[in-house]
């Protein structure tokens, strides 16, 4: 009877309970039938999600019997789970506890506030229990933390939840030191983390438990480096457990002291021994105590492991990691960031470069040296993170130091040559370019440009190079280029190695495009914060380059990632991101202020043409936007101001952008107002208002002209405007206007109009005369009184009454405004 | 976001507070009487103000109140008088400008004086960050207006070299400067100062030199920008406020927005607040007036007392969902208030502990997030089984053949061995029986 039945669509709110049933009885297993296919499992999972089906329908909705039904089979749906939960076959238990946590995420919340007690229980006898198996112990940790996220969200249940969360920390702390496997680690980190962001209360008793545990993972470093990672972040989240500053400078301190002391060892021959001394020193000053170890009394400082290079450095790089962590997440209360501490330790790593000094090479072997030299770009990654971090975390507090952070990072911009780590720096720059302004751009300028023309050079790089140009716009090869990617070198009709080439990004080429785009973005950075700085200096150089960069990047091949989806290339996105990259940059260039006109404006605009009709999605999105920044270059507007006399011949020794930059932001609503304005005014004073529009009305650009009519010691404006919008035009309102002009203003009014009437008539025309005796009088335009006017009739429908109280007609001496037709 | 108008004057009057929207009076903090420019809002965080005291006083001194009381909390006494006082937008600075010239940077957090250096030569009457906060525009009595880069000012290095501390040196007004702002163009931006001789003056910041001159009928008290309109405007001390364009083509391109009262009492301060457009003024007799300056009309007024206002500032304050938490949460870390102002800069040790106190942003009620991680788990589990059953077996039984493989050979090599040393006693055997 049931399969006759009907349904709406798919959509239909009685499908749920079917499919959900559907589920149960043919994917997942019971207490006889055994799991044969693992697949089906992902498939159950996201018909749930799809579907919703665990989602009981609310209950004012729909008629009482649908609700049954649904209900009943979710009913039926957790039953089977805490059977399959309680079983002794591992296989199923495991289906039970993951498909557990599907639930706690996607059920109602009625269901799940009613008995995630007992849920949450069944759940943690796994953790407890010894016996279980490795498979079961990480699929409950994850089922758990999300029954903990789901439990957050109820605001009524806090102590509950908080108490529930507290019994899971001594249970997992046990399976921590019974097991270290990865998979396993990596859910107890997930579901520590998760307790220590939602319930910071539940750790209160065990917090040095923890650390300690956390930390001896950290320091045996046998787990991977990305795993290391997440037991470091945990390590930073910990402090929130206690929520005070102090903690958290406490934590920061021993991290310090810790990493110090690593480095200690480490350096040892190859910097002068005082430095870790004072290192030391400064963090736990000899009077006050200093803090236990990290991780309680035997935090590994003293294990058999202590001489391997590999793991000292495996430990110093996790903990520097813990450091930036904590620096860049957010706490509740106001952190004391040791941030000479810290320079002071980066600027110490940093130093160290694997040279021997004179004094100490007797004291160490070749081998040794080989060892440390092997290890160093790791430790100075690390150290440009936590540098990098820094920066981030105190803002523009970083004032007192910034001048030293500058002078670290371009002298070590000067020694450094691996790309990895010159990224970096680049990120660094822009970070310090993005948070401290100009005045970093000041001090940074010449070292971003001097590092970027280096790294940009185009000669260095295969693929790009421009003494290949030829052989590029070679017609044939252009349009062989893409397909050549595909195949194999032999369908190049030419195909020497040079071609293939072309299409293939090197790895071996002595600057990689990933370096290549971080150059781009700090020079776009430094571009956006301080373009006008240069402009004696490095502008013109910087211009240049990133022109050339653009169209060799660009050149008669366009990124089209679309395209190449059937062969997901990584070496294709590159070239999207370079492309990308370099056309942001030469934009910025464009469009940064500058003293003269942008040189490369026609470049700029034929490269962007192209690129809208011919590249990729991504890159051709950006090119239209690019376009359209553009045009307001090529078509500077000289839009008129609230009133005020123009603005077209504005700074007489300026580029237009400098005057654009100041008048594009408020354009649209004003001009609207005043050509609007002038319109009523035209109309009013000149019959023929209706005609002029047509003429006009179809010039999309205001026309602009000013002239300066000196009438002896008088000063008058002349500003003419083309009328944009001529249908606000009500004709009762013209009579109204008419009625408005000032018969005090009828004499100048004469005088201006004869000079006005020499005016070419091509167009609508408007003389605003102001005159002004003396420096003491003051002048009104009487226009945007007019526009009160007008404003306020339109909002209230009143008619004619002044709308500036306070004004006193006898300070003016003049105002007129004429038509000249 | 709340935004609230506050206003301070040279006679005590206390600090009047408004809100825009509503118009209705909050807290009157009291007691102030300030210079011009020497009332600020350090961050969202307090309210700090100079104040004026008569001339024998050795001492300046500087009152700090929180949002919520109106007595002062916090006084500092900076070693003389300070007549302009800023801070940076995020509040982490306050700068200073006395009445010898010199110029005062501390910290807020720690009230440490991070910096004094010698700006000008007579008292120091505005100052001024710029958008980004690492310029400080420095206007004085002496006429002349300096453009400090802050970076470059702790550049012990440089300083050494013997390099002018200031970036630009503007020297054209006549008369003392009475007041500067600073427009959004970066590092491209113009500075407009106005001055009692009766002019205002366009600088461009990346020329470092004078744009434009714009002549006025009055001595000009105060500037206020309107930000989108590349428009500035100008209390006049005829009661006037002008309209001055920032491109303007002639000297006298001046109009005027309106009048702030008929007795002809000095505007003496501007401010312009972005949120609806609105123009604040200040004038002579006690009297704030908000203008719409677009129908060039007050749309609204505020009384502040007799004496002149002479500062005002609109002030945006981010309301905290749940006030009564925040609340008991600063008095459980005790005052909200940093420590008072340092009168000397600290020397040897304690001069640079380097250590920064960082405040927790100011939304940090943010509810904490957690996601959901069993779907994934699955699905990453499922393809683990799966891999067992092919990579990781295949490897396995690979190497058991080949350990296999091997046995076998030696078991041949054993067997061989053995063999051979049968053969070998077997024959000694015969040979001994022979």
């Amino acid at each position: 009877m049931a399969s006759f039945e009907r349904f709406g669509d798919m959509c239909d709110i009685r499908l749920k309970p079917k499919i959900l049933r559907n589920l149960l009885s043919e994917y997942v297993p019971n207490e006889k039938q055994p799991l044969t296919n693992f697949q089906s499992l992902s498939k159950v999972v996201s018909s749930i999600s799809t579907h919703k089906l665990l989602s009981e329908s609310p209950p004012a909705s729909i008629d009482q019997k649908l609700q049954a039904k649904a209900k009943s089979a979710v009913d039926d749906w957790v039953d089977r789970l805490l059977a399959l939960v309680s079983s002794d076959m591992p296989d199923k238990c495991w289906v039970g506890i993951s498909l557990m946590g599907v639930t706690c995420e996607e059920c109602g919340s009625d269901r799940f506030f009613s008995s995630y007690s007992v849920w949450f229980n069944s759940l943690l006898s796994h953790l407890k229990n010894p016996a279980s198996s490795r498979i079961v112990r990480v699929a409950s940790c994850t089922s758990i933390s999300d029954l903990l996220t789901r439990l957050s969200r109820f605001s009524n249940t806090k102590k509950d939840a908080v108490s529930h969360a507290a019994k899971v920390i001594l249970p997992v702390l046990k399976l921590l030191d019974e097991d270290s496997s990865e998979a396993l680690l990596e859910g107890i980190v997930h579901l520590l983390s998760t307790i220590v962001i939602l319930f910071p209360a539940a750790f209160h008793s065990n917090y040095d438990k923890v650390e300690a545990a956390i930390a001896s993972n950290i320091f045996s470093a046998k787990t991977s480096s990305n795993m290391l990672k997440k037991c470091a972040h945990f390590l930073a989240l910990l402090p929130k457990a206690k929520g005070d500053e102090g903690n958290w400078s406490l934590m920061m301190q021993k991290l310090l002291i810790s990493i110090n002391v690593h480095l200690n060892n480490f350096f040892q021959g190859l910097e002068e021994e005082t430095k870790g001394t004072k290192a030391i020193q400064r963090l736990a000053p000899p009077g006050k105590d200093a803090p236990s170890p990290l991780g309680g009394e035997n935090g590994g400082l003293d294990d058999a492991a202590w001489n391997s290079e590999q793991l000292i450095v495996s430990r110093v790089s996790t903990l520097m990691f813990c450091s930036s962590m904590m620096l860049t997440s957010s706490y509740k209360s106001k952190v004391n960031i040791p941030v000479g501490s810290l320079l002071s330790l980066v600027e110490r790593v940093l130093a160290v470069n694997g040279s021997l000094p004179r004094a100490m090479s007797p004291f160490m072997t070749g081998i040794q040296q080989e060892l440390v030299c092997a290890e160093l770009p790791t430790l100075h990654l690390s150290a440009l993170e936590l540098l990098h971090s820094t920066i981030k975390s105190i803002h523009s507090q970083l004032l007192p130091y910034a001048a030293s952070v500058v002078r670290l990072v371009s002298s070590y911009f000067r020694k450094c040559s691996l790309p990895e780590l010159r990224i970096k720096l680049y990120s660094i720059t822009t970070t310090l370019l993005k948070s401290m302004g100009v005045g970093m751009a000041m001090q940074l300028a010449q070292e971003v440009v001097t590092n970027a023309y280096v790294d940009l050079d185009l000669k260095s790089v295969e693929g790009f190079d421009a003494s290949r140009k030829p052989s590029l716009t070679n017609g044939a090869l252009l349009q062989a280029c893409s397909k050549k990617r595909k195949h194999s070198n032999k369908s190049g009709v030419e195909a020497d190695t040079s071609v293939f080439e072309v299409g293939v990004p090197h790895n071996h080429s002595s600057s990689p495009i990933s370096l290549k785009i971080a150059a781009l973005e700090a020079l776009e950075t430094l571009l956006t914060i301080g373009g006008s700085l240069g402009s004696d200096s490095w502008r013109e150089r910087v211009d240049n380059l990133l022109m050339t960069t653009a169209t060799n990047a660009c050149e008669g091949r366009w990124a089209n990632a679309e395209t190449h989806q059937c062969l997901p290339n990584k070496s294709i996105m590159g070239l999207v991101e370079f492309q990308l990259a370099a056309l942001r940059a030469f934009l910025a260039s464009l469009v940064s202020p500058s003293r003269v006109r942008p040189a490369f404006l026609a470049e700029g605009l034929e490269l962007f043409r192209t690129g809208k009709l011919q590249a990729g999605m991504k890159v051709a999105g950006f090119c239209a936007h690019a376009l359209m920044s553009l045009e307001v270059v090529i078509h500077p507007r000289a839009l008129p101001l609230d009133g005020l006399p123009s603005v077209s011949n504005l700074f007489p020794d300026n580029n237009p952008m400098a005057s654009q930059k100041h008048n594009t932001a408020k354009l649209n609503g004003i001009t609207h107002d005043g050509d609007d304005l002038r319109n009523r005014w035209l109309g009013s004073a000149d019959g023929t208002y209706n005609n002029e529009i047509q003429r006009t009305s179809d010039t999309t650009l205001p026309l602009q002209e000013t002239k300066r009519l000196k009438l002896g010691n008088d000063l008058a404006t002349v500003v003419s405007l083309s009328v944009q919008d001529p249908k606000d035009m009500v004709a009762s309102e013209n009579v109204q206007q008419a009625e408005k002009v000032p018969e005090s203003t009828e004499e100048s009014l004469r005088d201006v109009s004869d000079k006005g009437a020499m005016a070419p008539k091509d167009g609508d025309r408007e003389v605003v005369s102001v005159t002004q005796e003396g420096e003491d009088l003051v002048v009104k335009d009487s226009l945007m009184e007019e526009a009160a006017i007008v404003k306020k009739k339109e909002s209230s429908g009143q008619s004619d009454d002044d709308p500036i109280p306070s004004l006193q007609e006898g300070d003016f001496f003049s105002d007129s405004d004429t038509d000249t037709d | 976001m709340e935004i609230y108008v506050i206003a301070s004057s040279s006679i005590d009057g206390g600090i009047g507070c408004w809100d825009l929207k509503s118009g209705i009076e909050q807290l009157r903090f009291k007691p102030c009487a300030s210079p011009a420019h020497g009332l600020t809002a350090v961050g969202e965080k307090f309210l700090a103000a100079s104040q004026l005291r008569n001339a024998s006083a050795s001492s300046g001194s500087i009152f700090y109140w929180s949002w919520n009381k109106p007595q002062v909390e916090v006084k500092s006494f900076p070693v003389e008088s300070i007549k302009a006082l800023a801070a940076n937008n995020e509040g982490t600075y306050i700068v200073g400008g006395g009445t010898s010239g010199d110029i005062y940077l501390w910290e807020v957090a720690t009230g440490k004086l991070l910096k004094k250096w010698h700006g000008h030569y007579r008292s120091v009457t505005c100052l001024v960050f710029s958008g980004d906060d690492s310029l400080l525009v420095s206007g004085s009595q002496d006429g002349s207006i300096r453009v400090w880069s802050l970076i470059r000012l702790f550049d012990d290095f440089q300083r050494q070299q013997g390099n002018t501390l200031y970036e630009h040196n503007f020297n054209e007004h006549t008369m003392a400067v009475t007041d500067i702002v600073i427009d959004y163009g970066g590092c491209n931006a113009m500075i407009v100062s106005a001055s009692e001789d009766r002019t205002c003056k366009v600088w461009s910041l990346s020329k470092g030199k004078l744009l434009r001159n714009i002549v006025f009928p009055s001595a000009i008290n105060s500037l206020a920008l309107d930000p989108g309109g590349s428009v500035f405007y100008a209390g006049g001390r005829d009661s006037k406020i002008y309209i001055g364009a920032i491109n303007a083509t002639s000297e006298y391109g001046t109009q005027v927005l309106g009048s702030v009262s008929e007795q002809s009492k000095a505007v003496t301060c501007l401010a312009y607040c972005a949120d609806g457009n609105l123009l604040i003024s200040g004038s002579e007799d006690g009297g704030l007036c908000v203008w719409d300056p677009k129908l060039r009309r007050p749309v609204l007024t505020f009384r502040h007392g007799k004496s002149p206002v002479n500062n005002i500032q609109v002030v945006r304050k981010t309301i905290v969902a749940n006030s009564n938490k925040s609340h008991s949460s600063w008095k459980r870390h005790g005052s909200a208030l940093p420590p008072p102002l340092d009168k000397y800069e600290r020397s040897g040790e304690d001069a640079m502990d380097g250590i920064v106190i960082v405040d927790p942003p100011p939304l940090s009620d943010v509810p904490a997030y957690s996601s959901f991680l069993s779907a994934d788990l699955i699905d990453e589990q499922v393809k683990e089984l799966q891999q067992q059953g092919s990579a990781a077996t295949e490897i396995e039984m690979e190497r058991l053949k080949l350990e296999y493989k091997k046995s076998l050979q030696m078991n041949d090599q054993w067997q061989k061995n053995y063999e051979d040393l049968l053969q070998v006693v077997m024959e000694e055997q015969n040979g001994g029986t022979n």
